[in-house]
């Protein structure tokens, strides 16, 4: 299989009042054509900064370093401004977490479609638009022609989403980067977006990046999981050997917290993770999560790797692999 | 739209009776129109003779209506001063204010829009605080001044430019800088701020993320939405540049709608104040009823 994304030692850093937050401390992934792979993380574990990152659209005055960032073999490093922006909504399309405010509300649903074909390929207008309209039936969206000369305000937020989509199958990308796409939709619309990028994806080979802080989502989506924590990835793998065998004592908790059909009791509280996030102001060294874990000893506060205990799952966590019973204290 | 357009026609067509209603009472109320008319040494049978030779001894309403009802047929009554009809003043000194506020408010735009997107863009560099700086300046500077200066620079050192009258088109080159002037900063400032606001918008990322080059993204998906405040600010800067004329052309001698009011207004002659304060009032609500038509074009959510 072709490796389509291959990021290694992502870091972003971001000046503040108070110093520099490193919202991305060295994160390595890649992503095969054809698959989906989810970044899983509570919100500012920087999930979206890797994203933006990719895309190259970090807020102003962020600064993205890595050793190497390519996709389809060719290296994003070193590209200009011109360059990246030609493969922007060419070659990678991005769908964000908000349809209602990611339209522009002053153009018809037709002009904002065919905008990235017309720009990429210089496409025509009529053809421009008549790619938009087989793309919008294609994902079952009735009455596409219609559609076209509507605004945004018009439409449903399950239809806008969908339109987002469209808007990033328009020029065929081999990677679809999509940051939380149904966090602003109800349960039923979500299951629905769900689906048709599923479905997409099996259709164009499309390679997908899912970012959720929904391991439901995860385990219904995912062919690869990274799990993110103040910056880092602390476990990643396969999505089964996740789920079956995790790690990662946050990941552990991750999944401890998700409702349970057989766990749960009427009137029962859900499992939650105590104490917070640690400021990624400033350097930090040592396991992120040792403040939170029940597992940290003192070796937890020198600097942790990632290390693979089976091919395939990593984990970045020193008492992982040792039985739990053992530390009573 | 249509329903829109109705609603804020009828809105329009309620200010401007409004207006005209205020403007008529508070003339009334400026003190003894009939001794203002024949002058303070007249006698008392002189000034009653006045006040009922011109009707001014009826009640406030009647005296309201008949004037109303006249007006509506297009009779504005006669100047007490100049020996014409009140209308035709008006349709000679309109003309003359409207294309100084017009071509004003032009120059003011063609400087504005441009400077507020780049001090948008470019925000908190030099080039934003220098197009701040200037706002400031612009502002603070009265426009009498600023026309006195450009009358010795340019009409009398240099010689380029008639020091007054607007006989020719070279008449009105320094009285539309000096408006363009007037109303620049506000409209520039509200560019910027509008743009800096609508760049950090969600839609401003989604059209960078279709690869669209920085000036389709700031002139395209950027600008359409910031110029809706800015629209709305024109059309009453026009308003405030036409009823604020009157400076601008006592200083430059340019006989428009602005001058002849400061002229009817120290005559008492009321009839010409009167019509005066509609025809304003009328162009006013009008320019603000277009500037809810462009935006209505420019935003679908309004329609």
């Amino acid at each position: 299989m072709a490796t389509v994304l291959d990021i290694r030692d992502l870091a972003v850093d971001i000046p503040v009042e108070a110093g520099t937050l490193h919202a991305v401390r060295g994160i390595s992934f890649a992503i095969e054509k054809g698959r989906t792979f989810c970044i899983v993380g509570e919100s500012g574990c920087g999930k979206s900064m890797t994203s933006l990152a990719i895309m190259d659209l970090l807020p102003k005055g962020a600064v993205r370093r890595a050793s190497a960032l390519s996709l389809n073999g060719r290296s994003l490093a070193d590209l200009d401004n011109r360059a990246m922006a030609d493969i922007r909504g060419a070659e990678m399309a991005m769908i964000f977490q908000e349809p209602m405010t990611s339209l522009n509300p002053s153009f018809t649903i037709g002009d904002q479609l065919t905008e990235s074909l017309r720009r990429h390929r210089g496409t025509s207008r009529r053809e421009a638009e008549a790619r938009a309209v087989s793309i919008l039936r294609m994902i079952g969206i009735t009455a596409p022609e219609s559609r076209m000369s509507q605004y945004p305000h018009q439409l449903s937020g399950g239809l806008r989403q969908r339109i987002m989509i469209a808007m990033a199958m328009m020029c065929d990308p081999s990677l679809i980067i999509a940051d939380e796409p149904t966090t602003a939709l109800d349960v039923t619309i979500q299951a629905q977006i769900l689906r048709l990028l599923k479905s997409l994806q099996s259709e164009f080979g499309t390679a997908l990046l899912l970012i959720t802080h929904d391991l439901g989502i995860v385990s219904r989506m995912a062919d690869d999981v990274a799990v993110m924590y103040a910056g880092e990835i602390v476990e990643s793998g396969p999505v089964e050997q996740i789920f079956r065998d995790p790690q990662h004592p946050y990941t552990r908790g991750l999944i401890a917290c998700l409702p349970n059909r057989e766990r749960r009791q009427v009137g029962g509280r859900l499992a939650s993770i105590p104490g917070t996030v640690p400021s990624l102001v400033g350097s930090f060294t040592g396991c992120a999560f040792r403040e939170r874990c029940e597992l940290a000893i003192e070796a937890c506060a020198e600097p942790v790797t990632l290390r693979s205990l089976v091919p395939g799952h990593q984990v970045r966590c020193i008492r992982a692999g040792a039985p739990i019973e053992e530390t009573a204290a | 739209m249509g329903r829109f357009l109705t609603r804020q026609l009828l809105l329009a067509i309620v200010v401007a009776v409004n207006v005209s209603l205020i403007g008529f009472a508070m003339l009334r109320l400026s003190g003894d129109l009939a001794q203002r008319i024949v002058g303070p040494e007249a006698t008392a049978e002189q000034v009653e003779t006045v006040r009922k030779s011109y009707g001014l001894d009826k009640p406030l309403v009647v005296q309201y209506v008949d004037w109303a009802r006249d007006a509506l047929h297009g009779d504005f009554g006669r100047s007490f001063f100049y020996n014409a009809q009140v209308s035709d003043l008006i349709a000679e000194r309109l003309p003359v204010t409207m294309t100084l506020g017009l071509i004003g408010l032009a120059l003011a735009l063609l400087f504005a829009i441009p400077l507020g997107i780049l001090a948008a863009v470019y925000a908190g560099s030099w080039l934003d605080r220098l197009a701040l700086t200037g706002a400031v300046l612009g502002q603070a500077m009265p426009s009498f001044w600023i026309g006195l200066l450009l009358i010795l620079l340019f009409g009398l050192q240099l010689g380029w430019l008639p020091v007054s009258g607007a006989d020719d088109w070279q008449g009105y080159v320094m009285p539309s800088i000096v408006l363009g002037l007037y109303a620049a900063p506000a409209l520039m400032r509200l560019t910027r701020s509008g743009m800096i606001d609508v760049l950090r918008s969600d839609y401003i990322r989604t059209a960078r993320a279709k690869g669209l080059l920085p000036a389709e993204v700031v002139l395209k998906h950027g600008l359409r939405n910031a110029l809706i405040p800015v629209v709305s600010i024109a059309a009453v800067q026009l308003g405030l540049l036409m009823g604020g004329s009157v400076v601008v052309e006592s200083v430059f001698s340019i006989h428009g709608l602005g001058y002849l009011a400061w002229e009817s207004i120290s005559r008492a002659d009321f009839p010409v104040v009167q019509s005066i304060v509609l025809t304003l009032a009328i162009m006013y609500v009008g320019l603000v009823f277009l500037s809810d038509v462009l935006n209505a074009l420019l935003d679908p959510r309004l329609r």
